[in-house]
C-alpha cells in the first residue's frame, strides 16, 4: 500500500505539491492525470524519492520511505519512464537484469529472468537477448522497458507517461499487454499520463490533480458520472458524452467550417464561391449573420448567367436544428428525408454548423470502436 | 650514418610521449569526472585551464628547467599538464553530455552514484574521452620536439642541430619520423577507440 500524507514540495516561491494526502491499496492500477504543472509527476517521483518531499511523508507498506535508504528503496520499486532510457551500451538482456545485478543476483537466476521476461511479452529470446536497443523500434524498447521495471519482482512499478513518445497503434497494444502484465502479476502501479482515453482504459482509480492538489480521486465510472469540476469535466470531454448517448446534442456531431453566404451576393459570385469552396450548396445568411436558406447548385443552374442576386432563388423551408437539440433527432431527419444536410443554428439564429451523414457514421464508429 | 642515433632518438621520443600522455590521462580522467560532479566549480575551472592551456610549451618547459633542472622529469611534468587539457576537456564534456534520460533511469533502478558513473555514464562517454586521449597523444608527439631544447634527447635533437648547422636533411630526420610517430600513434588510438567504444552505439558514435 502507498500512502500520501500531507506531502508537500516547494520550488522556490511555487508550491508543486500541497499537502496531499492519498492512499494507494495493493494490487490497483492507479493513474495520476491533469493538466501540465499539475504536479502529477511530481507525485510519481516522491513514490521513489527521485524528488525528496519539504513536508509530510510517504509510507509504503506503513514504512516512511523517507528513512529507507533511498537506492534501496529504488531497487525495490519498479521505474519506466517516457524517454525509455534503455542503456543503449548494453543489450537487451543485460538491460533487464540491471536491477536484477544490483541486487546482487547470482548469474543463473539473471538469465532465467532475461527468458522469463522476454516470454512474457511475446520476445523470442534467441532473436532478442543480445540484441542493443538501438536495433529495435520504440514500441519493442519500451516493452524492454517495462521488463526492466519487472525484472527483480518489485511490488510496486511507476511509470511517468511511459507510451506518451509511441505511435497511437503501438500505444494501445501496449496499454493491452501492461493491463494484462498487471492482472498476472498483481502488482500495485502508479501510472502518469495526460491522456484521458488511456486514464479510463487502464485505471482502477484516477487520481486527478490540479495546481498541487487533488481535485478528484474516483475509479473511472465514479468520475465519468460525477466529474467534481469544470476542469475534470473538460478533461474527460467527449467521453462523459460517449458514456451516455441520450445527452448527446447536435453541437456534439456537427461540422463548424461551413460555407456561408451573404443574401445580397450575385448569382455569379455564389456560383465562384461553390467552386473555391469545392461544395455543390451554401448557407444563405442576412447582413446580422442570422440563417435565411439554403442556395444548391440545382437552384441556381436554371439561372445561369443572369445578373440577379440570390433573394428570390434560395429555400427557406428546410427544417432547422438547435444546438442543444437532441442528436437522434438530427440524424432522423437526415435519414427520413433525402437531405444531404441538415443546419444547426445557435441562440441568436446564426448558423453553429451542418450535420451530414459522414457525421453519423463517424459518431457510429465512435460507439462502436472508441 | 645516423642510423643507430635516429633509433635511440625515436626510443626517447616514444617514452616521453608515453609517460607524459600516460599521466595526463589519469590526470584528465580524474580532474573531468571530478569537475563533472561539481558543475558550478567547472564553470570557474574550465575557463583557467584553457588560459594555462595557450601558454606556449616552450616557456613552461623553460620554467620548470630552472627549477628541476636538466632531467627527463621536467619534460614529462610539463608535457603530462599539456596532455592533460583535451582529456580532461573531452571527459567533462563526455560525461555530462550523456543524455540526462539514463541517468533518469540509472537513478531510477537504484544505482548509487558511483554505480551511475562507471556502468552508464564512463561508457556512453567513451568514444569523446578517446577522441581526447588521441589530441593529446598526437600533440604530445610534436610537443616533445622541445625536449632537445633542454638537451635531453628525441627526435629534437636531429631538428636543433640541423637548424645550428643550416643542415635540412638533419631537419627532415627529425620531422619525417615525429610525423610518422603521430600518424601511426593516431591509427592505433583509433583501434582501441573502437574497442573500448560500447557495441550499442557505435551505429551512433560513427554516424556522428
Amino acid at each position: 500500500m502507498i500512502q500520501f500524507e500531507n506531502v508537500t514540495k516547494r520550488y522556490g516561491e511555487s508550491t508543486v505539491l500541497d499537502q496531499i494526502s492519498f492512499k494507494i491499496d495493493p494490487g490497483q492500477f492507479a493513474v495520476l492525470i491533469g493538466p501540465s504543472g499539475c504536479g502529477k509527476t511530481t507525485t510519481l517521483k516522491t513514490i521513489n524519492r527521485l524528488i525528496e518531499p519539504d513536508g509530510g511523508r510517504v509510507l509504503i507498506d506503513g514504512d516512511d520511505t523517507g528513512v529507507i535508504n533511498r537506492v534501496q528503496l529504488r531497487r525495490r520499486i519498479g521505474y519506466v519512464i517516457q524517454q525509455i532510457g534503455l542503456f543503449p551500451n548494453m543489450t537487451v538482456a543485460q538491460n533487464i537484469t540491471v536491477v536484477p545485478k544490483l541486487l546482487k543476483y547470482d548469474k543463473e537466476r539473471c538469465d532465467k529472468i532475461v527468458h522469463d521476461m522476454l516470454e512474457m511479452v511475446d520476445m523470442p529470446y534467441e532473436q532478442y537477448a543480445q540484441k542493443y536497443p538501438s536495433e529495435m523500434s520504440g514500441g519493442q524498447q519500451q516493452r524492454i522497458g517495462v521488463l526492466r521495471a519487472l525484472a527483480a519482482s518489485p511490488p510496486i512499478v511507476l511509470m511517468d507517461e511511459p507510451f506518451g513518445a509511441l505511435d497511437p497503434m503501438t500505444r494501445s497494444t501496449l496499454q493491452d499487454e501492461i493491463m494484462r502484465l498487471q492482472k498476472k502479476l498483481k502488482k500495485t502501479i502508479v501510472f502518469v499520463t495526460h491522456d484521458m482515453e488511456e486514464a479510463l482504459n487502464l485505471a482502477d482509480v484516477i487520481i486527478f490533480m490540479e495546481d498541487g492538489h487533488i481535485t478528484q480521486m474516483a475509479p473511472p465510472e465514479e468520475m465519468l458520472k460525477n466529474p467534481a469540476n469544470e476542469t475534470v469535466k473538460n478533461f474527460l470531454g467527449k467521453h462523459i458524452a460517449a458514456a451516455d448517448p441520450s445527452t448527446l446534442t447536435a453541437a456534439d456531431f456537427m461540422k463548424t467550417n461551413v460555407v456561408t453566404v451573404g443574401i445580397h451576393k450575385g448569382i455569379r459570385a455564389c456560383t465562384a464561391q461553390m467552386m473555391r469552396s469545392n461544395v455543390d450548396s451554401l448557407i444563405v445568411t442576412d447582413e446580422n449573420d442570422r440563417y435565411i436558406g439554403t442556395l444548391s447548385v440545382e437552384d441556381i443552374q436554371p439561372h445561369g448567367k443572369e445578373d440577379a442576386t440570390i433573394s428570390e432563388l434560395l429555400r427557406t423551408d428546410r427544417e432547422t436544428f438547435h444546438t442543444t437539440d437532441d442528436a437522434k433527432r438530427c440524424f432522423d431527419m437526415l435519414i427520413s428525408t433525402k437531405a444531404n444536410y441538415v443546419i444547426v443554428l445557435n441562440d441568436d439564429g446564426t448558423v453553429a454548423g451542418i450535420i451530414t451523414k459522414t457525421s453519423i457514421a463517424k459518431a457510429i464508429a465512435e460507439r462502436l470502436w472508441g | 650514418m645516423y642510423g643507430g642515433e635516429l633509433i635511440r632518438n625515436i626510443g626517447i621520443h616514444l617514452m616521453y610521449v608515453f609517460a607524459s600522455v600516460f599521466f595526463g590521462f589519469i590526470l584528465g580522467m580524474t580532474l573531468g569526472i571530478l569537475l563533472s560532479r561539481a558543475p558550478k566549480y567547472s564553470k570557474i575551472v574550465l575557463p583557467i585551464l584553457s588560459v594555462f592551456n595557450t601558454i606556449p610549451g616552450i616557456v613552461f618547459i623553460g620554467i620548470l628547467f630552472l627549477y628541476l633542472g636538466m632531467v627527463p622529469m621536467t619534460v614529462i611534468i610539463a608535457l603530462s599538464i599539456y596532455a592533460m587539457f583535451p582529456i580532461l576537456k573531452n571527459t567533462y564534456v563526455g560525461i555530462t553530455n550523456v543524455e540526462q534520460q539514463y541517468v533518469e533511469a540509472a537513478r531510477g533502478c537504484g544505482m548509487n552514484r558511483r554505480q551511475i558513473l562507471f556502468k552508464v555514464e564512463l561508457p556512453l562517454s567513451m568514444p569523446t574521452i578517446i577522441g581526447g586521449l588521441r589530441m593529446a597523444t598526437i600533440y604530445t608527439v610534436s610537443w616533445t620536439v622541445l625536449a632537445a631544447m633542454i638537451g635531453l634527447g628525441g627526435l629534437g635533437e636531429f631538428i636543433y642541430q640541423g637548424i645550428n648547422l643550416n643542415q635540412n636533411a638533419l631537419i627532415l630526420l627529425g620531422a619525417i619520423p615525429a610525423a610518422i610517430l603521430a600518424i601511426v600513434l593516431g591509427f592505433l588510438i583509433d583501434v582501441l577507440q573502437r574497442k573500448v567504444t560500447p557495441r550499442g552505439i557505435q551505429k551512433e558514435v560513427r554516424a556522428k
